[in-house]
């Protein structure tokens, strides 16, 4: 058992050498792609930061002052309940304080600036409001009706902050993502024609192998863990620029004024690192399987 | 040993390579197949190892029709079988030893099993003092006899050559069919494809005479004609 892991090593060390610049294209552009990928569960984290409070197609937040009485919010509660028509009232949802503070978290973790100012005591409390009417002028009309009442502070409309971003998000999040998918065929392509060329360079081996008596699996093991490798080490490779680029654009948002919302566009280190974790086993699988694939196809001495 | 029963092997559409070929080898046997090139010689070979199957017709080997065997036990059917070739087929970035030990590397052998089994093959070959010379540094008698010692290392039942003597002085041609002849002695079924009159009349063995893909003679202790 020892010496057939030996030399399944052995043999992918040294077709790693052999076809080192090959082996670097596979390498580079698994890498590239990777990282795409990478940005792409970035980019869309760092979106869902910002659109959290709108998660669920609410549209409409209004917000209740921190000092409001038990009654004050009572009756906001009712006015909301009392047009079920135009209001989605099995969807409405009430955030108290220390839920509201949670996802305060979430919004400002690159601006702890306005976090610090923040307080589970002082933080307002929200109502999350789905309309079921899509006419804007009805839903505007309402939340000047809404910013009236006792209690409350200030009515959100999503139309007025985040529609834009959104529709750019899902711009952005698509694009990257097919591009990214676009590269990793383009990965696979190259790692496959690069096993391809160790094969065809090591035809004579693999004849000998085969009239010896070898089975294909004992033939396949070592092209595969070339394959492997080379989709693995792009995979570090991108990790690596992730967490450059990750590391640039967390600095880069600091130098922003605190509240303009574009501090929130940060994701968490932890998220980073499972992101990595991600990119590092989509490399592994696909060297495999571009190599596997290609393996299987040459093996037919 | 070896039993075929009406095979038929045609590649391609038009071309027939063997036509209802049937005979039976019994164990410890040495046996030639002649006739002239593309009578069919190297694909009845081809059919006895599985690197080919027949259209028509079966092909038993040690009481198992090779013909039925599933792919994946392709390989150990190969590991009772040494096929030896013309052109030698040494890996040239390998020594001699290295070439024979990588015979029964490929098959999961453990390393005190090569070392002690590698050597006794290469003294039986006559080449025990050349195990660190590389195949371009032999002669092409000595080559073929590496290549022989490769086959027989991991004791198989059966060694099939194809042709060879083919590349070799009618001297060197000698020493190698004494050392088939050797394995033979061993108990090792041996099939061998040539068209070299010479060897084969001067062993004097069952020949086995193809044309155009058709068996045309089948002799105890034939010569070639």
């Amino acid at each position: 058992m020892f010496s057939r892991i030996a030399y399944a090593f052995r043999e992918t060390w040294e077709s790693f050498r052999r076809n080192i610049t090959l082996t670097a294209a596979a390498v580079l552009t698994s890498a590239v792609s990777l990282l795409l990928v990478g940005a792409t569960f970035l980019i869309q984290r760092a979106f869902e930061n910002l659109l959290v409070q709108w998660r669920g197609d609410v549209e409409m937040i209004i917000f209740v002052r921190s000092d409001a009485s038990a009654e004050q919010i009572a009756l906001v509660d009712s006015v909301l309940r009392a047009s079920p028509t135009i209001i989605d009232v099995e969807k409405l949802r009430y955030l108290n304080k220390t839920e509201s503070y949670e996802e305060a978290k979430r919004i400002f973790v690159g601006d702890p600036v306005t976090l610090s100012l923040l307080a589970p005591e002082t933080i307002p409390t929200q109502f999350k409001v789905v309309p079921l009417s899509d006419d804007p002028t009805l839903v505007r009309s309402l939340s000047d009706q809404y910013r009236t009442l006792p209690g409350v502070e200030a009515v959100a409309l999503a139309e007025d902050e985040f529609e834009v971003i959104s529709t750019l998000s899902n711009f952005i999040r698509v694009v990257t993502l097919i591009t990214s998918l676009v590269l990793l065929l383009v990965a696979v392509g190259l790692i496959w024609n690069t096993i391809h060329t160790a094969m065809f360079a090591r035809r004579r081996e693999i004849e000998v192998m085969k009239l010896v008596g070898a089975t294909n699996w004992f033939i396949r093991v070592p092209f595969m863990l070339e394959g492997l490798l080379q989709g693995f080490i792009g995979g570090v490779v991108s990790c690596g620029g992730l967490w450059l680029l990750n590391s640039a654009w967390t600095n880069g948002v600091t130098g922003f004024k605190p509240g303009t919302g574009i501090s929130s566009l940060v994701v968490p280190d932890s998220y980073l690192t499972s992101v990595m974790f991600i990119l590092l086993a989509i490399g592994a699988l696909v060297g495999a399987v571009g190599s596997a694939i290609a393996a299987t196809r040459f093996l037919d001495v | 040993m070896i039993r075929l029963e009406n095979v038929t092997k045609i590649y391609g559409t038009e071309t027939v390579a063997v036509r209802d070929a049937s005979f039976d080898i019994p164990k410890s046997q040495f046996v030639f197949l002649v006739g002239p090139s593309g009578s069919g010689k190297s694909t009845l070979l081809r059919l006895i190892n599985r690197q080919e199957q027949p259209e028509r017709g079966d092909v038993w080997v040690a009481g198992q029709n090779i013909n039925e065997l599933p792919a994946s036990r392709v390989p150990h059917l190969r590991r009772s079988m040494g096929n030896v070739f013309q052109d030698y087929k040494l890996l040239l970035n390998k020594t001699v030893f290295e070439n024979v030990a990588f015979a029964l590397e490929v098959i999961g052998k453990p390393r005190h099993v090569i070392a002690r089994q590698v050597p006794i093959v290469l003294d039986l070959v006559g080449l025990a003092d050349k195990q660190d010379r590389f195949p371009n540094q032999l002669s092409g008698g000595e080559q073929q006899r590496v290549s022989i010692a490769r086959a027989f290392v991991n004791r198989p039942l059966i060694m099939l050559a194809d042709e060879p003597t083919g590349n070799l002085d009618p001297n060197t041609s000698e020493g190698i069919m004494g050392l088939l002849d050797e394995i033979n002695q061993t108990g090792t079924t041996v099939v061998m494809a040539t068209h070299d009159h010479r060897v084969v009349n001067a062993m004097r063995r069952r020949v086995i005479q193809l044309d155009r893909g058709v068996i045309v003679r089948d002799q105890e202790r034939g010569v070639y004609e």
